[in-house]
């Protein structure tokens, strides 16, 4: 009941993010025609600097379906996207019940923090796996209406690169969700670290795939560099090791 | 320690952030007994039972439950699973709904009580179909007391159990508290600043002030021990002091001297005879009384 009582607190979250990503999804898909019509207008686009170079990259990119969707959904909107509603669903829990109500009645009950923690992130990962695969999901099967295919294969290693990044920020949000006992500081802290790496990355150029986003949108995949196991590893790592630390912390705490 | 006891603490502190909320706690509460944990808002109530319940870390002290250490976490699941307990807040989840509530909480104890579930089900008539958060305060106290005495728990810890009821409400819950007790073999340990409602149920009283174990006892022990001495003297009272175990507070007013006796009371005016009383009064004192002479006399 630990798992209906974690999925009820998160439902709306969660739904929310996935009827946003997939709306996304399939806004990506059906803008293709429109965006293979604009593309000869692009080389007389003019911008300096990293925004001209990115429309340039964009619309190279774009020459192919493969390119196109990488750039725009995988590059963009979904880990945009991804990286918010992991933030937000790693946020809350006992700390946030202490204020909001429920913590109390929660810990009454014969389960150890370490249960109720493990059940609460299970349960976030799990959502977490589905906004990861699902929204793409639409790709192999939209792509036929605008005369196009897309891989189911590329959806789960896309959607494996999205989703172990994702949890690193996800960990994150847990972690600081035992320090601070409201919801928004947690999600707005990661918000603003995530953005942060967002803007840095592209600043060291061919190295950002190396980076947390370059894995997140599994550029060297795309790149033909094959998965990027050290990334995921180093991402699970991360993640284990700030699950580990908000499971410490949540058991040291008095309510 | 003994299995006598259900609870016992010894010198038990707690301190947050610089505030001792418990300073040396010492208590001994008896199986079987409704045990009236009274005391001022503030004065560690409920501190104390979350230090029972493992939802607080001592700073030292011991505590022990069902006979055993209550704070490591392993130990605290077993303990709790015997426990069932309404917290002053009646804190639930407001996003499900009675019935949800319910199958939710019967989910971790497997001695849940059905009987009892479908008994107080009718007899407080819950709304099974409404969120949490549309119930009243009565009615979601009563959902509260339910999901507490269905557990088949061995103790129930319930702290300010009647806070924010009106007269009518708080005694329905009392009454229900007392029948099942009755019915159940199980201890009660209850925490209240309403003397009235520890006078009208408890067989057992602790009186906390200030994290401290200022009276502890029997009831009928203490209304057997303590009185109320009064002496009147021919000229103004003497400011004097007893030797005499027992003899606690006392006041001054013109002509009287008034004593507070926990005990030998009988002692008390014998020692007092050297002071040529003309007239000494010996009265029993209700557990208002001894409250309000233990607690507030201290400020």
């Amino acid at each position: 009941m630990l798992w209906y009582k974690s999925w009820l607190e998160t439902r709306w979250r969660f739904a929310i993010g996935l009827a946003i990503l997939i709306l996304s999804a399939v806004g990506t898909v059906l803008a293709y025609p429109r965006v293979v019509q604009l593309l000869p207008l692009v080389p007389s686009v003019d911008v300096p600097g990293e925004v001209g170079r990115r429309i340039l990259e964009m619309a190279t990119l774009s020459r192919t379906y493969r390119g196109y969707v990488w750039a725009q959904w995988l590059r963009q909107n979904m880990t945009q996207m991804l990286a918010l509603f992991a933030a937000l669903l790693g946020t809350g829990g006992l700390l946030a019940q202490a204020s909001g109500g429920g913590a109390l009645f929660t810990l009454s009950l014969p389960v150890s923090r370490d249960r109720l923690l493990g059940v609460r992130v299970a349960t976030g990962l799990a959502e977490l796996l589905a906004l990861a695969f699902l929204p793409s999901l639409v790709l192999p099967l939209l792509s036929p209406a605008v005369g196009e295919t897309f891989s189911v294969v590329d959806v789960l290693v896309y959607g494996t690169c999205a989703f172990f990044a994702a949890a690193v920020l996800f960990s994150m949000a847990s972690l600081l969700s035992t320090v601070f006992s409201d919801v928004w500081r947690p999600a707005l802290i990661v918000c603003a670290l995530a953005a942060c790496v967002g803007i840095a990355e592209p600043f060291f150029g061919d190295y950002s795939r190396y980076g947390f986003f370059g894995l997140m949108d599994g550029e060297m995949y795309f790149r033909g560099a094959g998965l990027p196991w050290l990334g995921l590893l180093a991402s699970a790592a991360a993640s284990a090791a700030m699950l580990f630390a908000a499971s410490r912390n949540l058991a040291r705490q008095d309510f | 320690m003994s299995d006598r006891f259900v609870i016992e603490t010894s010198d038990l502190r707690k301190q947050y952030d610089g505030v001792e909320a418990l300073r040396g706690l010492t208590l001994q509460v008896p199986a079987g007994s409704i045990y009236g944990f009274l005391g001022r808002n503030g004065a560690g109530k409920t501190t104390t039972i979350k230090v029972l319940l493992g939802m607080a870390h001592p700073t030292s002290g011991t505590v022990r439950v069902f006979g055993t250490p209550a704070q490591p976490p392993a130990a605290s699941v077993d303990v709790r699973r015997r426990i069932g307990f309404v917290s002053d807040d009646k804190d639930l989840f407001d996003y499900m709904t009675v019935e949800e509530m319910i199958r939710f909480t019967a989910s971790f104890f497997p001695k849940w009580r059905a009987d009892l579930e479908q008994r107080y089900r009718r007899s407080f008539e819950l709304p099974a179909d409404r969120k949490v958060k549309a119930l009243s305060r009565g009615t979601r106290t009563k959902l509260a007391l339910l999901l507490a005495l269905c557990r088949g728990a061995e103790l129930l810890i319930l702290d300010e159990p009647t806070s924010g009821l009106d007269p009518a409400m708080t005694e329905e819950v009392l009454q229900a508290l007392v029948a099942h007790v009755a019915s159940e073999e199980m201890t009660v340990f209850f925490s209240s600043h309403q003397i009235g409602e520890v006078d009208q149920i408890a067989d057992h009283v602790a009186i906390v002030d200030r994290g401290r174990a200022v009276v502890t006892g029997a009831l009928d022990d203490l209304r057997e021990s303590y009185r109320r001495i009064q002496f009147v003297f021919e000229n103004d009272a003497p400011d004097t002091s007893f030797r005499t175990p027992g003899a606690g507070r006392m006041r001054r007013k013109g002509r009287v001297l008034t004593v507070l006796a926990s005990g030998g009371a009988d002692a008390i005016v014998d020692e007092a005879r050297a002071l040529n009383p003309i007239s000494v009064d010996i009265v029993p004192v209700t557990l208002k009384e001894i409250f309000l002479e233990t607690v507030v006399g201290e400020d």
